[in-house]
C-alpha cells in the first residue's frame, strides 16, 4: 500500500519544501550535539510528523528508518494485562498514549525508565541518546504528564523526548517549559500548490493549474488532505481537465445536512430526527467534537448575525460537558435544542434573558 | 414517606400478585415496602405463637417433612425434569426445526448431498435459559448422535509465574488435542458396545465451556483452531461442531459507556463473550458457520412447559403423601412473568416456591416468588418510566379512562400533598404545582441504575414535550447529570438519579398532553454496537495504511496515521479506490462501515424496540403465537391504545 502522501513524503530535512527556516534550525540543532527535548505543535496536515522523522534521520542516519513493531505487555495495578504496540528502531521508539487509555501514565513510565536505563550499545551510533517520540501528546492524561516531567530531567543523559501535538493548550506548563517548542504552521496556498506540483511531477503527470487551485482551496491548509484529494481526483478523472468537483467526505456532507435540519424546523419531533442522525454519525466513529464543530459552523453560516455568538457559546459550553461526560449524544442533543430555541425565539422576538 | 392510599388485593390485575395482599385487607397500614433480605425471617415464622415455643415445633416439622417427602431431594428440577423429547421442549417449534435441519444437512448433506461440507460449525446464541443446550441434547438423542463435550478442567499443575513449563500441558493444548481427536478418531467404547457394526456412530462436538476467550492470546489460538477445523476436510462420517454462546453484556453497564466514549482503555478489546469474540469475523461471515439465535421463551410456551413439569412432579410426589402444595395459578403466572423468558430461572423459582413448608401456602409462595424472582427490567421499569414522563401533579384532571377507584386514590393522594410556597416574581416561571411523584420511593424501587435510567428518559422524553422549551430543560438536565459525575465510576455523582428525575419533572409540561405515547427501549446500544464494528474497521484500515510504511520500501514514517486522520481524511481516497477496481492493492472492504454515509430523511438504521410491561424483546416474526394468547404482550397492546397508565395501579406496585 502506498498512498502518495506516504510515497512522496520528504525523507530528509533538505527535501522539505516549505518552512525552510525551521528546517535549517532543526539541522543545526541535530549537528550541535546538544539536542534538547522538543515539542512539535501545529494544525493537522502541516507536516509535524514528517519533520520529526526527518530530524531523526538527520540525527541518526538512515538506520532510523528500519522500523519494527513490538508488542509489549504491561501489567496494570489491578494485574490486568495491557498489550501495546510499539514502533521502534535501534535509535528511537514511538508511542501513542491513547492506545493505553487510562493507564498511559504507567506505560509511559515503564517505557521511559527502560529506555533511560539502557545505554546505547551501538558504538557506531552518531548519538549517545535514544529518542522517544510521543504522538498525540495532547491526549496524555494529567497524571502521565506529571510523571513525564520528572523523567525528562532525570534521564536527560540517555534519552530525548519529542512530543507531537495539535495544540499546546492541553499540556501542563512544566512540560512546555522543559521542551524546545517548534511550531509547524500550516503551509500557505502557494506552498501547498508547489508541493502538489512536485508530487504530480514525481508521479509522472502534469497538474493543470486550475485543478491545483481548486484542490488548494478545498484543503484549508491541510497538506495531507490536499495530496489525498489529488490522488483521489487523479484516480477518478485521469486527465484532470475540465470542470472538477471535489466531493466532500461523506461525513462532512452529512453534518451539513444535519445543520439544515436544525434550521428547517424547531419541534420536539425534529429533535428526534436530528438525534438519529447524530447516532448515525457517532456509529461511524466520527469524533463527537468534530461533529459538533462541523454542524455548528454550518449553522452559524446560515443564521442571522445576532445569533452567531450565542450559538458558538453554547457549542463551546456543551463541548466541555461532552469531555467530562460519557454519553456524547446527550450533549449534542442539548446543544441542538438550545440552538433551535434560540433560533425560534429570535424569530418570535421574545425576550431571551432566560437563556443567559 | 406519606402513607399511601389504601389498596386492595388485585382482583383486576392477576399479574401483580401482592406480597401483603392478605395483610393489607386486615391491617391497612402494614408495611408497604418489602425487604428481600429480612422478609423470610419475618414471614416464615408463625406469627401468633410466642417465641419460646416457637423453636421446637419448627424443627419437628422439618423432620416430619423430610420423612414424608423423600423425593424432595438434592436434585434440582432443572436437572430432574430435563426435557427428553421434542414435545417437552419449550423452545419454539420453528427453532427446533431449523436446528434439526442443520444437523441433517451436516450429516447427510441436504438435498444435493454436498451441503455437509459447509455445515461445519453451528453457533447457537441467545440469552441464558432459552433452551439452547436442551434443544441440542434432545435432538441428539432423537437422531442417535453421540455428543462429545469439552469441559475445561482445572489444570493439574498450576503454572507458576516463572517456573519450568516444559512438561506442563496447557489447557489450550489439551483443548486442541481434544478437537483433533474428537473430529478424526472414533470412540472405542460407545461404538462397539451400543451399536451394531452397521455404521460408525455419528457424533457431534459440543462446545459450551469455552477456553478463556477474553485473553487475547487464547482468543487468537482459538480462532486459529476453529479455522483449521473448518478448513480441514471433514471426516466420514462428518463431525459437526456446535458452539453455544449465551449472550451477556450490552445492558448499559459502565463498561459499555466507557467503550462508547472511545477514549477509555479497552475500546479495542472485547469485554464480554459474545459470538463475535468466539468466532473470528471471517469465519462468521464465511460459509462454514451457521448462526441460530434463540429468543427468550414466549410466556405461553413457558407456561405450558412449566405446567407439564408440575403435573409430572406432583403425580410422582402425591403417592408419598407429600404436604407440598402445587403452586397456585397466580404463582405460576408470576413465575412466568418475572422470568423474562429465562426458563431455567423460572424452574428454579418454581421449585423454590414448592419447598416452602407450611400450610399458609399461597401467601408464602407468592411472597417468596416476589423476593426470589423479581428481575431487572421486568415490570417495574415500564412503570418507572411512565411515572416520570407523565409528570402527574396535584389537581391534575383525571384522565378519561380512569376508573372511579383510581380517581378516588388520586384525590386521597392530593389531600396529603402540600402545596409549595409561592415563588417571588422573578422566579415565576419556575412555579409548579406539587408533584404526585415521590422521588425517594422511585429511587428505592428503581430496577435499573441511573445511567440506564437516563438512557430510557432520553429515548422517550421528546414525545411528552409539547414545546421546544420543555425539551430544552430535559436535555440540559440529561447533559448536566451525565457530565457531573466525572469519567470514572468511583467519582460518580451520587445524586444523579434524584437530579435527573426532579429536573425532568420540572421541565416537562404539566399536565402532559396525552396522545397515546409509546415508550421505547434506548437505541443507544444498537448504535454502540455499530460503532464498535466501525472501530474495528478503522483499525483494520489503519493497519492497511501503515503496514507497508513499516515493512515496505517506504518504511520511514514516524507516527503513521492517527485514528482520527484515518476516519476524517481517508474517506475520499477509499471511495476512489472502490470505484476504480483493478488498482494493485485494494483497501479492506469493511472500511465502508466508517467511510460511507448516506443521508436519508426516512428511517434509521436501527429499529427501535418498544418497551412493554413484560419488558421482553419479543420477536414478532418468529413466534407469532405469542400474540394470540391472553398473555402480557396482548394485554399491553390494548392498554397502550387506551392510555394504559390511567388504568394501571402504579401505587399498587411495591
Amino acid at each position: 500500500m502506498s498512498l502518495w502522501v506516504d510515497q512522496y513524503r520528504p525523507r530528509t530535512l533538505d527535501a522539505l519544501q516549505y518552512h525552510t527556516g525551521l528546517s535549517e534550525r532543526l539541522k543545526s540543532l541535530a549537528a550541535s550535539g546538544d539536542f534538547p527535548h522538543m515539542l512539535f505543535y501545529g494544525p493537522s496536515g502541516a507536516g509535524k510528523k514528517t519533520r520529526i522523522s526527518c530530524t531523526l534521520r538527520q540525527l541518526f542516519g538512515p538506520g532510523v528508518e528500519k522500523l519494527k513493531i513490538d508488542q509489549r505487555i504491561f501489567l496494570s495495578p489491578s494485574k490486568r494485562k495491557l498489550e501495546i504496540n510499539i514502533v521502534q528502531s535501534n535509535y528511537h521508539l514511538e508511542i501513542t498514549p491513547s492506545e493505553a487509555g487510562n493507564y498511559d501514565r504507567l506505560v509511559i513510565q515503564e517505557l521511559l525508565k527502560e529506555i533511560a536505563q539502557t545505554q546505547q550499545v551501538d558504538l557506531s551510533a552518531k548519538q549517545r541518546f535514544k529518542v522517544v517520540v510521543i504522538n498525540e501528546a495532547d491526549s496524555l492524561s494529567r497524571d502521565a504528564q506529571a510523571a513525564l516531567r520528572r523523567t525528562m530531567e532525570k534521564y536527560m543523559s540517555n534519552m530525548r523526548i519529542i512530543l507531537c501535538a495539535n495544540s499546546t493548550s492541553r499540556l501542563i506548563a512544566p512540560i512546555k517549559s522543559r521542551c524546545l517548542l517548534m511550531r509547524v504552521a500550516a503551509p500557505n496556498e502557494a506552498e501547498i500548490s508547489s508541493v502538489l506540483q512536485s508530487v504530480a511531477r514525481r508521479a509522472g503527470f502534469d497538474l493543470p493549474p486550475s485543478a491545483g487551485d481548486k484542490i488548494v482551496e478545498d484543503s484549508g491548509g491541510n497538506l495531507r488532505k490536499a495530496i489525498l484529494t489529488l490522488e483521489a481526483l487523479k484516480m477518478q478523472s485521469p486527465d484532470l481537465t475540465g470542470p472538477l468537483s471535489i466531493a466532500k467526505p461523506d461525513w462532512e456532507a452529512y453534518c451539513q445536512k444535519v445543520a439544515d435540519l436544525i434550521i428547517g424546523e424547531q419541534t420536539p419531533a425534529r429533535v428526534m430526527e436530528v438525534r438519529s442522525k447524530f447516532y448515525e454519525l457517532l456509529s461511524h466513529c466520527i469524533p463527537p467534537t468534530v461533529i459538533l464543530k462541523t454542524v455548528a459552523e454550518r449553522v452559524v453560516d446560515k443564521v442571522d448575525e445576532a445569533l452567531k455568538a450565542d450559538i458558538m457559546h453554547w457549542a463551546a459550553f456543551y463541548e466541555v460537558r461532552m469531555r467530562t461526560g460519557n454519553k456524547k449524544i446527550y450533549h449534542l442533543e442539548a446543544w441542538v435544542i438550545k440552538v433551535m430555541s434560540l433560533y425560534k425565539h429570535f424569530f418570535f422576538n421574545i425576550d431571551m434573558s432566560e437563556f443567559d | 414517606m406519606p402513607p399511601g392510599p389504601q389498596k386492595k388485593a388485585t382482583a383486576t390485575r392477576p399479574r401483580t400478585v401482592r406480597l401483603d395482599g392478605e395483610l393489607a385487607s386486615s391491617a391497612p397500614l402494614n408495611v408497604k415496602r418489602f425487604d428481600p433480605l429480612s422478609a423470610f425471617s419475618k414471614q416464615l415464622t408463625p406469627t401468633p405463637t410466642p417465641p419460646a415455643s416457637n423453636h421446637r415445633p419448627q424443627i419437628k416439622k422439618g423432620k416430619e417433612k423430610a420423612k414424608e417427602a423423600p423425593l424432595v431431594d438434592d436434585y434440582l428440577w432443572v436437572d430432574r425434569y430435563e426435557p427428553t423429547s421434542e414435545a417437552e421442549l419449550a423452545v419454539h417449534v420453528k427453532k427446533v426445526e431449523s436446528v434439526r435441519q442443520w444437523l441433517n444437512e451436516a450429516f447427510d448433506g441436504g438435498p444435493s448431498g454436498k451441503l455437509s461440507k459447509y455445515r461445519r460449525i453451528l453457533a447457537m446464541t441467545g440469552p441464558a435459559g432459552t433452551g439452547k443446550t436442551s434443544t441440542i441434547r434432545v435432538l441428539a438423542r432423537e437422531m442417535g448422535l453421540e455428543i462429545l463435550e469439552w469441559r475445561s478442567t482445572i489444570s493439574d499443575t498450576p503454572p507458576t509465574e516463572d517456573g519450568p513449563r516444559d512438561d506442563y500441558e496447557g489447557l489450550f493444548t489439551k483443548f486442541e488435542a481434544f478437537l483433533t481427536r474428537a473430529s478424526t478418531c472414533h470412540s472405542l467404547f460407545s461404538e462397539s458396545i451400543s451399536r451394531p457394526q452397521s455404521s460408525p456412530a455419528r457424533r457431534l462436538i459440543l462446545l459450551e465451556d469455552l477456553p478463556n476467550i477474553l485473553h487475547s492470546q487464547t482468543q487468537a489460538q482459538f480462532h486459529q483452531a476453529m479455522n483449521s477445523f473448518v478448513t480441514s476436510p471433514p471426516p466420514n462420517p462428518p463431525t459437526p461442531l456446535v458452539i453455544i454462546v449465551s449472550d451477556a453484556g450490552m445492558r448499559g453497564e459502565a463498561s459499555d459507556e466507557r467503550r462508547a466514549d472511545g477514549r477509555g482503555w479497552g475500546k479495542d478489546k472485547a469485554e464480554v463473550v459474545d459470538i463475535r469474540t468466539v468466532l473470528s469475523k471471517d469465519l462468521l461471515t464465511g460459509p462454514y458457520v451457521t448462526e441460530i439465535a434463540f429468543n427468550p421463551i414466549a410466556p405461553t410456551l413457558m407456561r405450558k412447559a412449566l405446567q407439564a413439569m408440575l403435573n409430572t412432579h406432583f403425580a410422582s410426589v402425591a403417592k408419598s403423601k407429600s404436604s407440598n402444595l402445587a403452586p397456585s395459578k397466580e404463582a405460576l403466572d408470576l413465575v412466568v412473568e418475572s422470568s423474562n423468558g429465562d426458563i431455567r430461572s423460572a424452574i428454579m423459582a418454581l421449585q423454590f416456591s414448592c419447598v416452602i413448608p407450611g400450610k399458609k401456602g399461597k401467601k408464602n409462595t407468592t411472597l417468596m416468588l416476589e423476593a426470589t424472582t423479581r428481575r431487572e427490567q421486568s415490570l417495574a421499569l415500564f412503570h418507572l418510566i411512565g411515572k416520570v414522563l407523565y409528570n402527574k401533579r396535584k389537581d391534575d384532571p383525571p384522565s378519561v379512562s380512569a376508573t372511579a377507584k383510581i380517581m378516588q386514590r388520586e384525590k386521597d393522594l392530593d389531600k396529603v400533598l402540600k402545596d409549595p410556597k409561592p415563588l417571588p416574581a422573578h422566579l415565576q416561571h419556575h412555579e409548579r404545582r406539587s408533584s404526585r411523584v415521590d422521588v425517594d420511593t422511585l429511587y428505592a424501587d428503581s430496577p435499573i441504575e441511573t445511567s440506564l435510567f437516563s438512557l430510557y428518559i432520553h429515548q422517550n422524553y421528546t414525545q411528552f414535550c409539547t414545546e421546544l422549551e420543555h425539551s430544552d430543560g430535559v436535555a440540559d438536565w440529561l447533559s448536566w447529570v451525565d457530565s457531573s459525575g466525572g469519567d470514572a465510576w468511583y467519582i460518580a455523582n451520587p445524586h444523579q438519579f434524584h437530579l435527573l428525575t426532579l429536573g425532568t419533572l420540572h421541565s416537562l409540561p404539566s399536565p402532559v398532553l396525552r396522545r397515546s405515547q409509546k415508550t421505547y427501549k434506548p437505541e443507544f446500544f444498537a448504535f454502540l454496537q455499530k460503532e464498535k464494528d466501525a472501530a474495528d474497521s478503522v483499525r483494520h484500515t489503519r493497519d492497511w495504511v501503515t503496514q507497508d510504511n513499516i515493512n515496505g520500501e517506504f518504511g520511514r514514517r514516524a507516527g503513521g496515521w492517527s485514528r482520527d486522520d484515518v476516519i476524517l481524511e481517508l474517506g475520499g481516497i477509499l471511495k476512489a479506490r472502490d470505484s476504480h477496481p483493478g488498482h494493485a492493492v485494494q483497501p479492506p472492504p469493511m472500511h465502508r462501515l466508517f467511510s460511507r454515509m448516506e443521508f436519508t430523511r426516512t428511517g434509521s438504521s436501527v429499529h427501535s424496540q418498544q418497551l412493554d410491561e413484560a419488558g421482553l424483546p419479543i420477536d414478532e416474526g418468529i413466534e407469532p403465537d405469542v400474540f394470540y394468547m391472553p398473555s402480557s404482550a396482548a394485554k399491553t397492546e390494548d392498554k397502550e391504545t387506551g392510555g394504559w397508565l390511567e388504568t394501571d395501579d402504579i401505587e399498587d406496585f411495591p
